[in-house]
C-alpha cells in the first residue's frame, strides 16, 4: 500500500475541482465573451490559446470542468442512490423477488445504454421545457438538457453497482448479526439500511471513483455529437468537438485539440487511479 | 456440448458474413461528389433545397436543361417558339424520347408532371415557381379544375403553355427541379416509395442505382437517355456529408472529387486555399439570412424584429466566421442581377437596437421570453450561430437558445413554423428578383415565417404584369423596401460567395455561376 500515491491523487483532484469552482472567477475573461484575438495561439495573454470566436480557451475549459464533473457526480450519485436500494432489496428478499429484479437488470444491461441516454434526451428535451416553463422552476428551464444528463445517465449506470450490492448482500444476510437483528423484531427496512448497509459502504465508495469518470466520459461523448450541453454553456466534450471541427490538413489550431483532449485524459486517468488505490486499500 | 459443437460453425457463418460484406461493395465510382446534407426526397414536387435539387436534375430532365455554365440549353424539347404577345409558349419534344424503363415520354407526361406539382395533395412547398402559368394558381388554390390551367398538349410532342406575362425566362424556368418530369404509372403505383431505387424511372442523363441513407446516392449512366453520348462519366456517387471538416478531410484524402458547396469548405483555411489552382472561387446570388417567427411573441412585434436585426455587426461575421469576403447583407436580393438595384437596408446601430427593444417593453432584454435560434446542422451555421448569440447578448442583453436539427427535420421545423428564430439561405432560381422577392407573398411555401402582408403582395404581383422593365423593376425595389427597412420578417446577413473545390488537371465541365447550378452529366475528365 503506497499512501503516498494515494495523496497526490486525492490533492490532483482537489486542486482541479478548486480550480474549476473559482478559477473563472479569477479569469479576465467570460466563459462567452467573443473578441477579435480569434484563434490565437498560447501566449501570455491567453494561456491556452483562444478558439474561433475569440473566446479564451483556460476560462472555457475551467468552465468546463465545472459541467462535466458537476454532470459526473450528480450521475454517479443518483446511480449509487439507485444501485445501492435495488442491490439491497433484491439480495435481501431472494427467492423470486431477487430473479425477477435481477432479470430486469439483464434486460437493462443488454440495451446500448448511451442509445437509451440519446432517446431519452430527445423526446423529453422540449416537454421537460415547457413542464417548468409553467413553474416557479422556470429559470432551469433553459437547462432542461443539463437535467436530463443528470437523470439520464445516473439511470443508466446503476446496473453494476445493483449487482455488487446484491452480491454482498446475499452473503451479509446469513451472518450471525443479521440473524440476531431478525431475533429481536427488527423489521425489514432496518435492518436493510441499519445492519446491512453499513457493511457495504466501504466497496460502493470504490465503485463511486469508477462510476464518476463513466459518467464524465459519457457526456463528453453526448456533447461532442452534439446531445449534450448546449452553447454559449461548453463541457469538456463540447470543447473537443469544437476543435475537432476545426480539424483540417492544412491549418489546425492545435491548442484547441491537445489541451481539452489532455485535461479530460488526466481526469479520467486520476479518478481510475484513485478507485484503483481505494480497492487496494481495502484488501 | 452442443453449444461447444455450435461455436466453430457460428464463428465459421461469422466469418463468411465479414468476407461477404466487404465483397459486395461496388468498385469506386467514377466521381465522388460531395453533396451536402442527406436529401430530403428525390420527388421534384416536393423539394426546395440546392442539395436535392443537384440530385434530381440529374435523374430527370425537363424540357429545357442548363449547360455547365448554367445556361438554358435544349433539353427533351428541341426548339421552343414563341407567340409575338409573349405570352405563349410552343415546346416541341425531341423525337423518339424515352424513359429509362423504355416508355416513350410523351408532352402529356409533361402536363401530368406540372398539374401534379400544382395539386393540392401533393403538397408542393414551391408549387408558386408554376404560378407564371395561366390558371395554376387557381388551380392550386382549389378555384379551378385542372382544364383551366394554361397547359395544352397539342400532339405527342408538341406542348403549348400560355402564360399570366410576358416571362422571357420561362423556357429557363423549364429547367428547374418543380418542372422535371415524373412517370405516371411509377408514381401512382409507388406512392411515396416511387423514388425507392428499385422502383425508380426517370428521364436524365443518369439513373438511380442506389441510395444508402445518410452514406450516398449512386447515380448511373441512363442508356435510353436521348443523347448519351454528351454524359461522360458512368458511375457518380454524391455522397450525404454535412461537416465541413469531414468533406475536406474526404477530399484532401482523395475519397472525394468535387466538393459542390461553399459549406463543405472550411472557412477557417479560406485564405490560405484562395491561391491553390483546385480553389474556384466566384460570384453567386444567394443569400444568407436569418427568419422571424411572426405569428407569435416576441417576434410578432415590428420593432423587436427590428431590434435584433440591427444589433448585428454583420462585417465582424464575416470577418471572423465566413472569411471568403462576403458581401454583408442589408437587403434580401444581391447585387449584380439584371439591372436591378435592391434597397439600403438597416445597417448596424446597436444604441436604437436597446431603444427599440425598451420600447417594446424589454429595457436591456429583461424578462425577454425564452427564444431559440434554429440551424440545420452544420459547422458554418454552428460557427454564425454562436457568434449571432454572443453579439445579441452583448448588445441586447438576450440569451437565445440554440437549437440544431437534421436537414430533413429541419425543413418540417420550418414549414410547420416551429421555431422563433430559423437560419435559412436562398439561392435565386433564375436571374431575376423576382426569385427572392416571391418568397414572402402570403401563403407561398417558401415563406415559412407566417409573414404576411397585402401591399407586398399587390406590388409584387403588379411588378409582374408591368410590361415596361424599368417601371417593373421599380416596383419590385417599393416591395422589397417593405421586406428589409419596415417589417423585417428576416435579417439578411451576408451574400454568398461561390465555391467549388476540384482538382482542375483531373476534372472538366464545372465552373462557378451565379446561379450555382453544376449539372452532374456535363463533368468529364480533363484531358491533359
Amino acid at each position: 500500500m503506497k499512501p503516498r500515491a494515494l495523496h497526490l491523487c486525492l490533492a490532483a483532484l482537489a486542486f482541479l475541482t478548486l480550480a474549476a469552482i473559482f478559477g473563472p472567477y479569477f479569469s479576465p475573461y467570460s466563459v462567452d465573451q467573443i473578441s477579435q484575438t480569434r484563434l490565437a495561439p498560447p501566449d501570455s495573454a491567453h494561456w491556452l490559446g483562444t478558439d474561433l470566436h475569440g473566446r479564451d480557451l483556460l476560462t472555457r475549459l475551467l468552465f468546463g470542468a465545472r459541467i462535466s464533473l458537476l454532470v459526473g457526480l450528480v450521475g454517479a450519485t443518483i446511480s449509487l442512490f439507485v444501485g445501492v436500494t435495488y442491490g439491497l432489496i433484491s439480495g435481501y428478499l431472494g427467492g423470486r423477488i431477487d430473479n425477477a429484479m435481477m432479470r430486469f437488470v439483464d434486460i437493462l444491461y443488454a440495451l446500448p445504454r448511451i442509445v437509451l441516454v440519446i432517446v431519452l434526451i430527445s423526446l423529453f428535451d422540449l416537454k421537460l421545457k415547457h413542464l417548468l416553463d409553467g413553474t416557479f422552476l422556470a429559470p432551469l428551464a433553459s437547462h432542461a438538457r443539463l437535467l436530463l444528463l443528470f437523470v439520464g445517465l445516473g439511470m443508466v449506470e446503476w446496473l453494476t453497482l445493483a449487482r455488487i450490492v446484491r452480491a454482498q448482500v446475499l452473503s451479509i444476510k446469513e451472518r450471525a448479526f443479521v440473524l440476531s437483528a431478525r431475533l429481536i423484531g427488527q423489521n425489514t427496512p432496518t435492518i436493510l439500511f441499519r445492519q446491512i448497509l453499513p457493511q457495504v459502504i466501504p466497496i460502493v465508495l470504490t465503485y463511486l471513483t469508477l462510476a464518476l469518470p463513466a459518467v464524465i466520459l459519457e457526456e463528453s461523448f453526448l456533447s461532442f455529437l452534439g446531445l449534450g450541453v448546449q452553447a454559449p454553456l461548453a463541457s469538456w466534450g463540447t470543447l473537443l468537438a469544437d476543435g475537432a471541427a476545426l480539424l483540417n490538413p492544412i491549418r489546425t489550431p492545435w491548442w484547441l485539440i491537445v489541451f481539452p483532449s489532455l485535461l479530460l485524459a488526466f481526469t479520467l486517468l486520476l479518478l481510475n487511479f484513485l478507485g484503483d488505490q481505494l480497492r487496494k486499500l481495502q484488501k | 456440448m452442443t453449444l461447444c459443437r455450435g461455436i466453430p460453425g457460428l464463428l465459421a457463418l461469422l466469418f463468411s458474413l465479414l468476407v461477404f460484406a466487404s465483397c459486395s461493395s461496388r468498385p469506386r465510382a467514377d466521381l465522388i461528389i460531395c453533396n451536402g446534407a442527406e436529401p430530403q426526397s428525390l420527388d421534384p414536387a416536393i423539394i426546395s433545397g440546392q442539395l436535392e435539387g443537384r440530385l434530381t436534375t440529374a435523374l430527370l430532365e425537363g424540357l429545357v436543361r442548363r449547360d455547365a455554365r448554367a445556361r438554358p440549353v435544349p433539353g427533351c424539347a428541341e426548339k421552343w417558339t414563341v407567340y409575338p404577345d409573349g405570352r405563349t409558349y410552343t415546346f416541341t419534344l425531341r423525337p423518339n424520347l424515352q424513359w429509362s424503363n423504355g416508355d416513350p415520354l410523351t408532352a402529356e407526361d409533361y402536363r401530368y408532371s406540372w398539374l401534379r406539382a400544382l395539386d393540392p395533395a401533393t403538397g408542393s412547398p414551391y408549387s408558386e415557381i408554376l404560378y407564371f402559368i395561366v390558371g395554376a394558381e387557381d388551380y392550386h388554390s382549389g378555384k379551378v379544375p385542372a382544364s383551366s390551367v394554361g397547359i395544352q398538349v397539342v400532339d405527342d410532342r408538341t406542348l403549348r403553355v400560355t402564360l399570366l406575362n410576358p416571362t422571357p425566362f420561362f423556357p429557363a424556368l423549364t429547367s428547374f427541379t418543380t418542372y422535371l418530369p415524373v412517370h405516371r404509372q411509377t408514381v401512382e403505383k409507388y406512392g411515396d416509395r416511387w423514388t425507392r431505387p428499385e422502383n425508380w424511372v426517370g428521364n436524365g442523363p443518369y439513373r438511380l442505382l442506389d441510395w444508402k441513407i445518410n452514406d450516398r446516392v449512386s447515380l448511373e449512366k441512363n442508356p435510353l437517355y436521348h443523347t448519351p453520348d454528351r454524359v461522360a462519366l458512368n458511375r457518380i456517387d454524391a455522397l450525404a456529408v454535412n461537416r465541413a471538416s469531414t468533406a475536406f478531410n474526404l477530399y484532401s484524402g482523395g475519397q472525394a472529387d468535387v466538393l459542390l458547396d461553399k459549406g463543405l469548405i472550411p472557412s477557417l483555411i479560406l485564405p490560405e486555399l484562395r491561391g491553390r489552382t483546385d480553389f474556384h472561387p466566384g460570384p453567386l446570388l444567394a443569400t444568407y439570412f436569418y427568419r422571424f417567427q411572426v405569428t407569435r411573441p416576441p417576434f410578432n412585434d415590428a420593432r423587436i424584429r427590428r431590434a435584433f436585426a440591427i444589433a448585428l455587426d454583420k462585417e465582424a461575421i464575416t470577418d471572423k466566421i465566413t472569411r471568403g469576403n462576403e458581401p454583408v447583407a442589408t437587403a434580401l436580393c444581391p447585387r449584380g442581377m439584371a439591372d436591378y438595384q435592391p434597397p439600403e437596408g438597416h445597417s448596424s446601430d446597436p444604441d436604437t437596437a436597446r431603444g427599440l427593444l425598451a420600447q417594446a417593453g424589454f429595457p436591456n432584454g429583461k424578462d425577454f421570453p425564452r427564444v431559440s435560434l434554429l440551424y440545420n446542422k452544420s459547422e458554418l451555421n454552428e460557427q454564425l450561430a454562436i457568434e449571432i448569440q454572443a453579439q445579441w447578448k452583448r448588445e441586447l442583453g438576450v440569451t437565445v437558445e440554440l437549437r440544431n436539427q437534421e436537414w430533413a427535420t429541419y425543413l418540417r421545423s420550418l414549414d410547420e413554423l416551429d421555431f422563433d428564430i430559423a437560419r435559412s439561405s436562398w439561392v435565386g432560381d433564375y436571374d431575376d428578383p423576382n426569385t427572392f422577392l416571391d418568397c414572402f407573398v402570403t401563403g407561398r411555401g417558401n415563406n415559412r415565417t407566417g409573414w404576411s402582408d397585402p401591399t407586398y403582395d399587390s406590388l409584387l404581383s403588379s411588378a409582374l404584369a408591368e410590361p415596361n422593365p424599368a417601371r417593373r423593376l421599380h416596383l419590385m425595389q417599393q416591395a422589397e423596401t417593405i421586406l428589409v427597412t419596415q417589417a423585417l420578417p428576416i435579417i439578411p446577413i451576408y451574400h454568398f460567395i461561390g465555391c467549388l473545390m476540384f482538382d482542375p488537371t483531373k476534372w472538366a465541365g464545372l465552373y462557378p455561376n451565379l446561379l450555382d447550378d453544376h449539372p452532374f452529366s456535363e463533368i468529364k475528365r480533363a484531358k491533359n
